[in-house]
């Protein structure tokens, strides 16, 4: 099988001196994909973005946007990307909104003038304030403009809606959604605030610790984290096999309530071998999915 | 037309959104030849990609629910009435399963759900056409 991918990482490991921000990651985003990476503070995302677009360098492993590798082609690289940061400060802050777009078309042939214009109009940027003037919501609706307004084919958003007030962060959201029906784009969003766009997503990968603990589908963490209402004997033990996220039993009575990572049919049948009475099975939101992954315990 | 989605649902959205629209085929507030919204102002109305919009209106204009024009947008079929017996059966199915599914939730069995539901019927005084 031979999927296009936009970005592909093969064994990437990171270190900041004793500090480890990626180990053995092997992101694999399909191009066309919205994928959503997910972890805590400090999990390595945004040192996963940084590695693609080359400003920092794998310590082991390797990085590839579009097929190429991001430490040898960085300049390629980086015109294939739009790229909003996680901090809001413009590295050009004594430049106002109009002229750090005039800056950016330079260099981005691509640049819809147009777009640019009705995207400004929309989120509501002072173009005419310097970019170190403006405040935290001002700067990142800003960022918003200068990342979409080329149309690139990868984007790369770190916590794009961090320092937004909540109508602006759906105003914004919502322009993304209209973006990705008018332009052929791959987008990575890192953020912690999964509720908001998991509609918009139909890729995932966990980061906990710097690791990759899953990547799948939309539709198959909806297939395989699942959260099961069982009533069981006394003395029942879960079969070690399964793999348990979380765990919770009643203080009354004989039911418990686990998430379970595994195929549905099959958690199911093992379950109910082991003498457990299934009364519900419901899938999970993709926060409270992701939840379940950074909550599962690691393996001794 | 105005359409929720609920992400702790299970089904997938575009599903959801499938839905809604036979919904308010069914209730009347969507009728013959009523334009739906393009994707693009539906995706950007819910926030959802875009994709899972196409895929919605793809399976409603398979289903003969809806068809499009091209440039001008997705449209409700003419074949569409309000109460059209086809779709109230499919509606009808939908709520069934749902139905069904609680039912087994909460360990009872098909025949126990029917006699219930029509004793709830005959309390509220309505009666199946």
């Amino acid at each position: 099988m031979n999927e296009a991918f936009a970005v592909a990482t093969h064994g990437l490991s990171v270190r900041y001196g004793r500090e480890t921000a990626l180990h053995a990651v092997d992101l694999r985003v399909p191009e066309g994909a919205v994928y959503i990476l997910i972890g805590a503070n400090g999990a390595g995302k945004s040192t996963a973005m940084k590695v693609l677009l080359n400003l920092v360098r794998p310590g082991e492993g390797s990085a590839e946007v579009f097929g190429l590798d991001t430490a040898s082609h960085g300049p390629a690289v980086r015109a294939q990307i739009g790229y909003i940061p996680e901090q809001h400060e413009h590295d050009y802050g004594w430049m106002t909104g109009a002229q750090l777009m005039r800056h950016v078309a330079a260099h981005y042939p691509a640049w819809d003038s147009e777009y640019a214009a009705h995207l400004v109009d929309t989120l509501g940027v002072r173009a005419d304030k310097k970019a170190s003037t403006l405040s935290k919501g001002e700067a990142r609706r800003l960022q918003f403009v200068l990342a979409l307004a080329h149309r690139p084919p990868l984007l790369l958003l770190d916590e794009p809606t961090d320092g937004l007030d909540p109508m602006a962060r759906n105003r914004t959201l919502a322009q993304l959604a209209e973006h990705l029906a008018d332009t052929p784009t791959t987008i990575v969003i890192a953020t912690h605030h999964v509720h908001e766009v998991e509609s918009l997503a139909d890729h995932v990968g966990v980061l906990r610790g710097g690791r990759l603990v899953a990547q799948m589908t939309r539709d198959d963490v909806r297939t395989t984290v699942i959260r099961y209402r069982a009533e069981v004997p006394e003395g029942w033990r879960m079969p070690a096999e399964l793999r348990v996220a979380s765990a919770r039993r009643s203080a009354i009575g004989r039911e418990g309530e686990w998430t379970l990572i595994g195929d549905r049919a099959d958690v199911t049948a093992r379950l109910t071998a082991a003498g457990a009475t299934i009364r519900d099975v419901a899938p999970l939101s993709l926060e409270d999915a992701a939840l379940a992954f950074l909550a599962e315990e690691e393996a001794p | 037309m105005l359409v929720n989605l609920d992400p702790n649902d299970g089904r997938p959205l575009y599903l959801q959104i499938i839905d809604e629209v036979r919904r308010a085929i069914v209730v009347g507030t969507l009728r013959a030849e009523d334009p739906l919204p393009s994707v693009r102002e539906l995706a950007a109305e819910l926030v959802v990609n875009p994709r899972t919009v196409s895929q919605a209106y793809q399976e409603l204009e398979r289903e003969g629910i809806v068809y499009v024009q091209r440039g001008q947008g997705t449209f409700v079929s003419p074949a569409v009435r309000r109460g059209g017996s086809e779709r109230r059966r499919s509606l009808a199915r939908a709520v069934a399963k749902r139905a069904l599914l609680d039912a087994r939730r909460n360990g009872l069995g098909v025949g126990e759900l029917v006699e219930a539901i029509e004793k709830a019927a005959a309390e509220e005084g309505e009666h199946d056409e």
